[in-house]
């Protein structure tokens, strides 16, 4: 079971393969060197589409050398992030990542109906695992970048995504809190009848394998002694893998909390999509933004 | 003035004549140990309301030494609540403390129409942060009390805060209103809210403080991520209080912070006539005892 960001990197090496990214708009300082470690560690080839004069001026001012890329030229965002694309949809490449170009720009490239990477109907979501010292094992929550108010249908396909991901980390039964803000399922909270739902679900085996508890607060979720000062009977028991959020509002400052005030680190991916797609905020961290192509790589 | 600890509220009592507080049902061992502390360092001068031979026992079991102490003899919970509401609505105490009843009960008793503590206010919770990675307190609301507020819940918690704000010597708090975004989102309510607050603030409608808004949590506290994002604001990176978009999303931040960033809280509710303590089982003696300390510096 890989319990921490950099074994999950030792993981993707140990593999021996390497995964060809293509990274739309890639004149960006913090991505090619991203990129550029991802190589250099051996399981990555870099396909970076964009403004080539200016991505080798970047690459010459960092120390970087321009020829361990494969370099192709875009004249405009879009033009790249199509290009980026197309690139993965014909077997070209083996995951796409954006660069410098718009969230929004981007997505719509790969949300293309008929030149896309979705999966037909497919639900676009957002997994991340997380690494903070204070808990003691990766914590894998859902979703808390794509999805603002999911429905019970988006929320099972999200524990879905989260279930084959902890998967790929070697967590054969992931324990699944489904979080709000008390444990008493109230009618105030939209989430609880969903919640309800969903235990009976993953009860009837109508999700994949998995022990899932909800509502349940962060404290239930996560800390073993919380559960026994309040006596609380839940499978979960502070120990969960995963954590499904009931709105994208309280899982974004949730896990930048835990970025930015308890030291954290991230690896996440978009789900939905036949190939691993990368999207990094660009306050991302140095190093998450690493785990992050290493993560892709992962599930590749 | 700013505080960066929390034992920075120790300034603002010290001098002043320890305030009187009414523990209600006060037959619990966690809030009679941090009571009692408080009223060994000079904070609070204690009337305890409950049934006195259950007091004095949890005394003798751990060692508090009572002597002086003024206990009323109460043994029924709901007379004991009564009677504390009553004694701070004729102004016999400055303080309210919830001992071994339910909060439905001591709020219910609270709110009482004939001799309740209602201003016309409405009530709100504010917990205030001490975290090692922020370089000052952070206040946080309304994460305990108001389930959905709407625009004008969210004005009324902000004035309460900030006039709780102005009394603890924040002259101009800044106030971040937290959006999963910081870009107004039409499909995001809470984003709207934001931008409407931030207007009225510039209006002078809501006054005595900055207000911006919809941040996302990391503009909100770390500049290094707002200029990322190019964001403009006074309030970025240096935000006093943080209101929260609902219950759900201040109740799963409030929960990381405390047990993912080993942050200690002090908490207590606004808009009655009186500071209320109001802690909950799992906190902390520490917890407990930094609230009072809290309801003693706000206190008029």
């Amino acid at each position: 079971m890989i319990r921490s960001l950099d074994q999950m990197v030792e993981k993707v090496h140990s593999l021996n393969r390497k995964q060809r990214i293509a990274v739309s708009w890639a004149q960006d300082a913090n991505t090619i060197s991203a990129i550029h470690k991802a190589v250099s560690y051996g399981f990555a080839e870099g396909i970076l589409i964009g403004n080539v004069s200016e991505i080798r001026n970047i690459c010459k001012k960092t120390g970087i050398d321009p020829d361990l890329f494969s370099l192709f030229h875009a004249d405009n965002d879009v033009a790249a992030s199509e290009e980026a694309v197309r690139l993965t949809v014909n077997g070209f490449a083996d995951i796409v990542m954006k660069g410098l170009v718009g969230t929004d720009k981007f997505l719509r490239a790969v949300m293309d109906k008929k030149k896309g990477l979705m999966l037909p109907n497919a639900v676009l979501s957002y997994v991340c695992a997380l690494e903070v010292p204070s808990y003691h094992k990766l914590l894998f929550i859902t979703d808390p970048a794509v999805i603002p108010v999911p429905t019970l249908e988006q929320k099972v396909i999200m524990a879905e995504y989260a279930i084959e991901m902890a998967g790929r980390f070697g967590i054969k039964k992931p324990k699944i809190a489904l979080i709000s803000a008390s444990e008493k399922p109230g009618k105030h909270f939209q989430s609880s009848a969903d919640y309800e739902v969903m235990c009976r679900k993953a009860k009837n085996g109508e999700i994949s394998e998995c022990i899932m508890d909800g509502p349940l607060d962060i404290f239930l979720a996560c800390d073993k002694k919380s559960v026994e000062i309040k006596g609380f009977d839940t499978p979960v028991n502070g120990d969960a893998d995963i954590l499904l959020f009931p709105t994208l509002e309280s899982s974004n400052p949730f896990y930048k909390g835990l970025m930015l005030f308890a030291h954290g680190e991230l690896a996440g991916l978009i789900r939905g999509t036949i190939k691993p797609v990368i999207v990094m905020s660009r306050s991302e961290s140095e190093k998450s933004k690493f785990y992050c192509i290493a993560l892709a790589c992962l599930m590749a | 003035m700013v505080l960066k600890s929390l034992s920075d509220l120790k300034g603002i009592v010290t001098g002043k004549l320890p305030r009187k507080l009414v523990l209600a049902a006060a037959q619990d061992q966690h809030s009679l140990g941090a009571v009692i502390r408080a009223w060994e360092d000079r904070i609070v001068e204690p009337i305890l309301v409950g049934d006195k031979e259950v007091i004095q026992n949890i005394c003798y079991e751990n060692g508090y030494n009572f002597t002086g102490l003024r206990i009323i003899h109460e043994p029924d919970t709901e007379m004991a609540v009564e009677m504390s509401v009553k004694m701070l609505s004729s102004k016999q105490a400055d303080i309210l403390m919830k001992g071994k009843v339910g909060t439905s009960v001591l709020l219910k008793c609270a709110l009482n129409k004939d001799w309740g503590l209602r201003t016309g206010n409405l009530l709100s919770h504010i917990a205030l942060f001490e975290v090692d990675t922020y370089h000052k307190l952070i206040a946080v609301t309304d994460v305990a009390m108001n389930i959905a507020p709407n625009l004008k819940d969210k004005i009324a918690i902000v004035n309460n805060s900030v006039s709780f704000l102005n009394r603890l010597g924040y002259v101009m708090p800044k106030v971040a209103v937290l959006g999963a975004v910081e870009m107004v989102n039409e499909n995001m309510e809470a984003t709207l809210d934001a931008a409407l607050l931030s207007k009225m603030n510039q209006r002078d409608q809501i006054k005595n403080c900055i207000i911006d808004g919809p941040l996302a949590f990391d503009n909100a506290v770390s500049l290094e991520s707002a200029q990322h994002k190019g964001i403009k604001s006074e309030v970025a990176g240096d935000t006093d209080l943080l209101l929260m978009p609902d219950i759900e999303v201040g109740n799963v931040l409030y929960k990381s912070l405390v047990f993912f960033a080993k942050a200690k809280v002090a908490s207590i509710i606004l808009g009655a006539q009186v500071p209320i303590v109001l802690t909950s089982r799992s906190d902390s003696e520490q917890a407990k005892y930094d609230s009072i300390l809290l309801s003693a510096a706000a206190s008029k």
